[in-house]
């Protein structure tokens, strides 16, 4: 009797010790389903096709990733304060939304090495007098609240203090209407996104105004914190990707100029 | 949620500035208030008229105000205006958003007292010698008040709450703008909004203890 008992423990612990066992990188493999979170309205790295269809430097990266995890890949849309509850509510297993690498983010999300690095200028009106980064100190300026280059942006503006103001905008597309209705003079946006805006002719006289002078926005692909067997792997991906020469494919598909570097000198990784 | 731990001291530590948010959403909507019900007051006025012409524009603000989300009135108020040159400042066009709906709904509040106020009052401050202004607004208006105090109050927690749509319009002061970007740096989205809901819930619950006090002052027989 006694040793019935112990024996239906054992087995009742062995089974419910099982599903434990197994990680993120099993579960993953297990449905044999990726989900990943893209940011859809940040072309080029993830926007949306005349069919709808999810299209982007992203997209492809969660494609390849899938494919190099043997499973099929999901695109979820996900905006970009949406992240982290996407993370942790379980919709999606990795984002693969341009999520810079702060240390302050890094106390909650798990961050990979960089998969990409943005510059960023100086967006303006040609008529706006602003030719330098400095010289938006007296003025009002705006970007998307919650980015990178906006929070330094906010930042600077703070310090300067001489009289110039930011606004937090919630997509892009508001950024470049105010931008080009004259309700703020100037934006800081990566020089991917504002070399499309000049060319692409939707907005009529905007410039660009030279750099901004932050360092390159290093981002990684983001997972759980404790998932340590994901994040191993994802790092691996990573290094795969620029080692085969397929990062460099993806950026002369998506973009143009040669791809950034994705390594710091005189520092691991 | 299993996976998630929370860190509640980071948040803490963040409450002096969502504080200070909560005092500009606190501002935003007393004045919106303030100049909802100034305008309601005349737009109820001017729909109990009988010229079509004071009655037809009250109409359409109301028609417009009641029928349309409030995050729509604000972001013309920024957007809309702008595309026609007028620049209000995220502020500004968050204040003139919410008073813009206020004072459609409050018009309708108020016009629904004005008839549970027996016709006879006014006549009775007529036949007392007062002009038909002085009457209406010694003897009518104060009962329309108090008949329409407590949906009035409604409508002040639900200016409170509407404060946090200033974000679509590049607000960062209010309190929803500093949680955003307060969970934009860190990352640390369930504490800081858990935190906002409360601040939220103790602003609307203050505002409404404190219109208690008011009514108890201004409002007995």
């Amino acid at each position: 009797m006694k040793f019935r008992h112990f024996a239906g423990g054992l087995i009742a612990a062995t089974i419910a010790a099982g599903p434990a066992l197994a990680d993120k990188l099993d579960d993953i493999i297990a449905s044999g389903k990726l989900r990943c979170s893209v940011v859809l309205d940040f072309p080029p790295m993830g926007s949306r096709d005349a069919d709808n269809n999810p299209i982007g430097f992203d997209v492809d990266y969660c494609n390849d990733l899938a494919a190099a995890l043997g499973v099929d890949a999901e695109i979820v849309e996900t905006p970009f304060p949406d992240r982290i509850p996407a993370l942790v509510s379980g919709r999606v297993d990795v984002g693969v939304a341009s999520t810079s690498d702060t240390l302050e983010r890094a106390r909650t999300a798990g961050f990979t090495i960089p998969y990409f690095a943005f510059t960023n200028v100086v967006l303006t009106k040609e008529d706006s007098g602003i030719d330098s980064y400095e010289s938006l100190a007296e003025h009002t300026v705006g970007s998307v609240a919650g980015t990178y280059e906006g929070i330094q942006l906010e930042d600077d503006i703070k310090a300067w203090d001489k009289g110039g103001s930011f606004r937090p905008y919630q997509s892009q597309a508001d950024v470049f209407l105010a931008l080009a209705q004259g309700q703020i003079d100037a934006t800081v946006v990566t020089s991917t996104v504002a070399s499309s805006i000049v060319s692409g002719g939707k907005y009529e006289g905007l410039t660009i105004a030279g750099d901004a002078p932050y360092l390159p926005d290093y981002v990684g692909l983001i997972a759980l914190r404790q998932e340590y067997g994901l994040l191993n792997y994802l790092d691996l991906f990573i290094n795969q990707q620029v080692r085969t020469g397929r990062y460099e494919e993806l950026y002369a598909k998506w973009l143009s100029g040669p791809a950034p570097d994705l390594t710091i000198d005189k520092a691991y990784r | 949620m299993g996976n998630y731990t929370f860190q509640w001291r980071q948040a803490l530590r963040a409450l002096p500035q969502m504080l200070d948010g909560a005092l500009v959403t606190m501002q935003i909507a007393i004045l919106s208030m303030l100049i909802g019900v100034t305008i309601a007051v005349f737009l109820a006025v001017m729909r109990n008229s009988k010229s079509r012409w004071l009655r037809a524009p009250a109409t359409a603000w109301v028609e417009v105000a009641r029928n349309t989300p409030a995050l729509f009135q604000i972001y013309m108020a920024h957007f809309g205006l702008g595309s026609f040159g007028i620049y209000l400042s995220p502020y500004v066009a968050l204040l003139a958003g919410i008073a813009f709906n206020n004072a459609g709904y409050l018009c309708e509040t108020f016009r629904g007292s004005l008839r549970a106020i027996p016709s006879t009052q006014l006549r009775a401050g007529r036949s007392l010698g007062m002009g038909p202004a002085t009457a209406f607004r010694l003897i009518v208006m104060p009962q329309m008040f108090r008949i329409a105090f407590l949906p009035t109050m409604n409508q002040m927690v639900w200016a409170i709450l509407m404060t946090s749509l200033g974000v679509t319009v590049g607000m960062s002061t209010d309190l929803t703008g500093v949680t955003q970007d307060l969970n934009a740096r860190s990352f640390r989205t369930f504490e800081f909004f858990a935190l906002a809901a409360l601040i939220y819930y103790l602003i609307t619950k203050v505002v409404m203890l404190g219109a208690r006090l008011l009514a108890w002052r201004l409002f007995r027989y």
